[in-house]
Formats: structure tokens, sequence, C-alpha cells
């Protein structure tokens, strides 16, 4: 009984202590900057500009991602083992080294071919979107993975003996079944790039009204002292991560046959 | 109408090989054997999913062996059923239909005679969340038949399902085999169930085809020791062939009249299943052909339609009995009590001695 109630006491713990935290915001909350930042056009281009990284960051990665973690989930191949390892790879590294390794790569003769003949992403919106997708691929693979394993492959095989070709079985049995864990993946993975700031800031640097993402002006707001104006950004920050994380656990908390 | 040839398959680490057996048109097949006897892998290999490393599959003449799944034109009942819980009951039976595009107007007197047979017609709306085991069994059942399959591939489907609710489905499957003419190989470990729904059976060991045959033949004469326990043949003896004629086995008194053995002489085992032990008392005048052991009966089950008896006898060969149950309260049986077996010679047999029975 004790050791029930000091678990739950651990659980409130760690409840108060993030709570605590975003309720410590208010000592520097005031109503007037708070309404002025929210309705500036630096903070609006900051909302705007964040979102559409994160969206495309997040589209660019489940296109790769799905038939990847598709992959990883139904096929043994060579390189299967070494794939699921490099999974790992944007969770053991920070965020700020996989930026530096992006910025060092395009300063190598095949990043500067690709800078000067297909797509320029140094200090650039390509280059936000680049770090956050870099960032973000690795859990959106391992989401959607664990997604396509709850689905039965016995079912893709009586798809396949009605007559279904594997991309038929894939697009109505597998796909559907999958609904709530991939629409689960896109929402924590565009949560997860929305709040990118390592990687971004290595690869497109932290220009004001350019590549100003919210948590890269977050650190701009706090690098001039103004403290209002940061507690503003990150509760705009907070609120849209937060409703992001809440529809997520509503669908993973749903059976995935329902 | 099927034949596999000289199949060899590949499972991770488990390999099946050198299956050779033939499905007539019509007919139900079913493979039995043990866990990890390769039965699923058999039924893989034909179903398409598993690669086969040589051999052959063929159905009605055409090679089918590297053929994708899809174009085989099987149905496919698996174990756990495979039913899309995300569609309602009509949507998974007209699956096929759909993914073939087949006009409604071809394939729906099949269907609705289908539903109509296993009664799941009030069915059609709902979804398989809503179903009992029985109802999902059918409905599985309807939407392979539906796609109108040259052969019905039925991997244990009936394993989850209490006794009578078994036989419920083995008397449908049996209806619709009769009035639909389908072909079927089945894999089971349930020998009343295959012996229920086959004509013929194939038994495996070990990814080995043990044997193969009419299921009355296989179940009297099991090719070996190890096929003749998966059978649930516990009465085995070791014994010799004699020369003159007869059998020699110590266990059961010395030599023993066996009609209609042909094994040469040598090695073997005697055998005789538990239900052609036919209880005596020592006032019944003696039978021809048939040997009297003498004994003590050291345990007497009632299991209700029948009774399993284990006999020592004085000889030392320790004999299973199985007997009605009528049978048993005529000799008013006890553990402890002595009696009297006899072993007509009819129902003795012998099995070769190339597996060893310990």
């Amino acid at each position: 009984m004790k050791g029930l109630r000091a678990s739950i006491a651990a659980a409130l713990l760690v409840l108060a202590l993030y709570a605590g935290l975003i309720v410590s915001l208010a000592w520097f909350l005031d109503g007037a900057i708070l309404r002025e930042t929210l309705l500036s056009e630096r903070t609006l281009f900051s909302v705007r500009l964040s979102l559409l990284a994160a969206t495309l960051a997040t589209v660019l990665a489940l296109l790769l991602a799905i038939p990847a973690a598709y992959a990883l989930s139904r096929h043994r191949f060579p390189g299967r083992e070494a794939t699921e390892t490099v999974l790992e790879f944007p969770i053991i590294v920070s965020p700020a080294a996989l930026g530096a390794i992006l910025l060092i790569f395009f300063n190598n003769p095949l990043g500067e071919w690709i800078q000067e003949n297909v797509l320029y992403f140094v200090f650039g919106f390509a280059g936000i979107v680049l770090a956050q997708f870099v960032t973000v691929l690795g859990l959106a693979v391992r989401m959607l993975k664990a997604a396509f394993d709850e689905v039965p492959v016995e079912l893709e095989t009586v798809a396949r003996t009605l007559g279904a070709s594997p991309w038929h079985g894939f697009f109505t049995i597998t796909l559907p079944l999958a609904k709530n864990g991939l629409i689960a993946a896109f929402i924590l993975t565009w949560a997860k790039a929305l709040g990118e700031f390592g990687a971004t800031l290595m690869v497109a640097g932290s220009m004001a009204m350019r590549t100003e993402t919210l948590p890269i002006a977050i650190y701009l707001r706090l690098s001039n002292a103004d403290l209002e104006g940061t507690v503003a950004l990150i509760l705009i920050l907070v609120t849209i991560g937060l409703t992001a994380l809440y529809v997520a656990r509503r669908l993973l908390g749903k059976a995935a046959y329902a | 109408m099927l034949e596999i040839e000289d199949l060899t398959a590949q499972a991770g680490g488990f390999r099946l090989g050198g299956v050779s057996l033939a499905v007539a048109e019509g007919e139900c097949h079913a493979v039995l054997g043990p866990s990890g006897s390769g039965k699923s892998t058999l039924l893989n290999a034909v179903l398409g999913t598993l690669p086969v490393v040589s051999g052959r599959v063929l159905l009605f003449g055409e090679d089918i062996t590297r053929l994708p799944i899809e174009r085989r034109h099987l149905g496919y009942v698996p174990q756990h059923l495979g039913l899309f819980p995300h569609l309602t009951v009509l949507d998974n039976l007209t699956y096929s239909a759909r993914a073939r595009r087949v006009p409604e107007a071809e394939y729906r007197p099949l269907l609705d005679r289908l539903t109509e047979i296993t009664g799941i017609g009030a069915l059609l709306d709902r979804r398989i969340a809503t179903l009992s085991g029985g109802e999902r069994q059918r409905v599985a059942l309807v939407r392979a038949l539906a796609a109108n399959p040259r052969l019905v591939l039925l991997d244990e489907p009936f394993t989850a399902l209490n006794e009578s609710l078994r036989r419920e489905l083995w008397w449908l499957v049996k209806d619709l085999q009769r009035e639909r003419g389908l072909t079927v190989l089945m894999v089971t470990h349930d020998l009343t169930e295959a012996h229920f729904l086959a004509e013929r059976i194939t038994v495996l060991i070990d990814g080995r085809q043990a044997q193969s045959g009419d299921k009355h033949a296989v179940y009297r004469r099991p090719a070996n020791t190890a096929v003749a326990r998966f059978l649930g043949l516990k009465n085995l003896f070791p014994a010799r062939v004699l020369e003159a004629g007869g059998v020699d086995c110590p266990l059961l008194g010395g030599r023993i009249g066996v009609t209609g053995s042909t094994l040469p002489a040598g090695e073997a085992w005697l055998a005789i299943r538990a239900e052609h032990v036919a209880l005596r008392t020592p006032a019944d005048p003696p039978r021809e052909g048939e040997t009297r052991l003498n004994g003590r009966f050291e345990a007497v089950l009632d299991l209700g339609e029948s009774a399993l008896l284990r006999f020592r006898a004085a000889t030392g060969a320790v004999l299973e009995v199985r007997c009605g149950s009528r049978v048993l309260r005529k000799y008013r049986l006890q553990p402890g009590d002595a009696g009297v077996v006899g072993l007509p010679a009819n129902d003795l047999f012998v099995i070769p001695a190339t597996t060893p029975a310990a």
C-alpha cells in the first residue's frame, strides 16, 4: 500500500513539475504585451512559418516513412537491422549535432552542387524544412512501423486470396486498419517538427522575419531579455503542442479496429 | 485436380521435404500431424505465401508454384479467420467481387445461395466485432466460397470453437461440399475432424510425409510407429515376425497369430487399437484366433459415451482398452479388479520397425 502511494505521489510530482513550470510563466505575463505580441506581424510571421514548415516537413517525412515502415514491418531484407538501428540516430544524436552534420554536408562538393543546381537549403526556408524533416523522420518511421505491426499479415494474405493485388490489399485493408496509428504519427511528428530548434538553428540560422520559426523567435526574444514577449510565444507554442498531443492521445486511445 | 509433386518448402529454420499428394475434384483431403510437423508450411506453400524450394504445385494441370496468390483462385479460411474488422459482413463477403471487378449480377446468385445455406442473411449489415464465434466462422466460410474458388484451403478454422459448435460447422462444411462439389485441402491436428470431413488423409511427422491414403486404411494400418502414436495408438509391443508365419511377442505371451501381415521376417511392432481389445470373463469360451491375457485393471475411467481402461497383463504388457460405457457397467469393473482381455487376430497388426517406439 505504501509503495502504491509513493508511486502515485511520484506521478503527481511529475505533473506538478511541468504544470508548475508553465504556471510560473504567469510571473512575467503581461496582458497588454501578450496581446501586442500575439497580434504583431513578426509573431504572426513566426506562427505561419512554423506551421508551414512543420506541415511540409511532416508530409515529406510521412511520404518516405509509410513505405519504409511497411517494408520494415512486413519484410526481411538485407540491411533491415541496420535501417532499424539508424532510426534511433535522431534520438541518440542531439538535433544541434544533426543540424551541424547537415551544414557540414552542404559544405562538401556534393552538398555545394545540390545547393547550386537543385535547391538552396542553408539559411533559407528549405533549410528549415530539411532540418525538421531529418529530425522527425526516424520518429515517423518508428511510429508507423508500430501501426503496421498491429495489422495482422494474415488479413493481407486473405485479401490476396480474394483476388486483391498487394497494392489493393494495402489500400483497402492495411491502411484503413492502421489509420488511427497513421493520424497519431502525423500529429506527433508534426508537433515535434513544430518545436524543433537545434537543427533549424544550425541549418537555417536565426534571422528575424526570415528563418524565425516559433522556437527561434523564443530564442531571439530571450536573447534580448524580452521576457514578456518570450512568455507570449512560449504560450502559443505550448498551446499548439498540447492540443496536438491531446488529439493524438485520443486517437491512440481508441481501439485500432473500432 | 490438385497435385503436389515432391514439394520442399522452407519456413525460417524449418524445412518441409518431399511431399507428394493428389486431391481429386470434389474431394476433401486432410493434412494431419502434431505441432511443428509442417502442416501449415505445406498449406502456405500451396497458398503461395511461402516460397517453394523445389517441387511443383499443379491445379487442374496448371503449374501454380510461382503464381502470385491473387491469381491462384483459392479460397482460404485461416485459423483466426482473417475477417476484415473495419468492414461489415456484406463488405467482407463482396470483397473479392470488388477486387476482381465482378458485376453484381454475376456474383449475387451464388452469394445469396451461400448466405441462405449458412443462415447468415440477417448478419449482412453487422460489424465483425459484434458477431459470435460461430457466426464469424460462417462468414469466413461464405467469403471464401463466394469467390467461387478452384480449391478451398482450411487451416484449422474450427480449433477455437466448443465441441457442439464444431460439429455443427462440420455438418455445414459437409453440406456445402456436397452441394457445391468443393475440393478441399484442410490442415488439422484433430483426428475426429479429419475423419468427419475428409476422404483421404496425409500424416506429416517432423517435416516429412509419413503416410498418405484413404482415411480408414491409414487409421487401421499406420505405416510406422510415429504415425501410429500420432493417431492415438498406445498398444505397441516389440515383436518379431517369424518365417514360419505369425509373430513372436514376449510381452503378449509368445507366438501370436496375426491375420494379413505381409511383412518379411524380422524385427517389428505388434499393435492393436484400444477399441479392439475385448473385455472377457474367465468363463467366456475361447474364440478362434483370439489371444487371451489375464491380468488386472489398473485404472478405469468412465468418459460418458465411452470408457478407458488400463490393463496390466500377467505377461508384463500394459494395454489401453476402450469400450462403451454400457459394456463397462455390464462388467462392473473397478480399479484393481482382476480380469481377462481378448486380442482378436483380425485386429492385431504388424508395423515395421523403421522408427523406434520408445
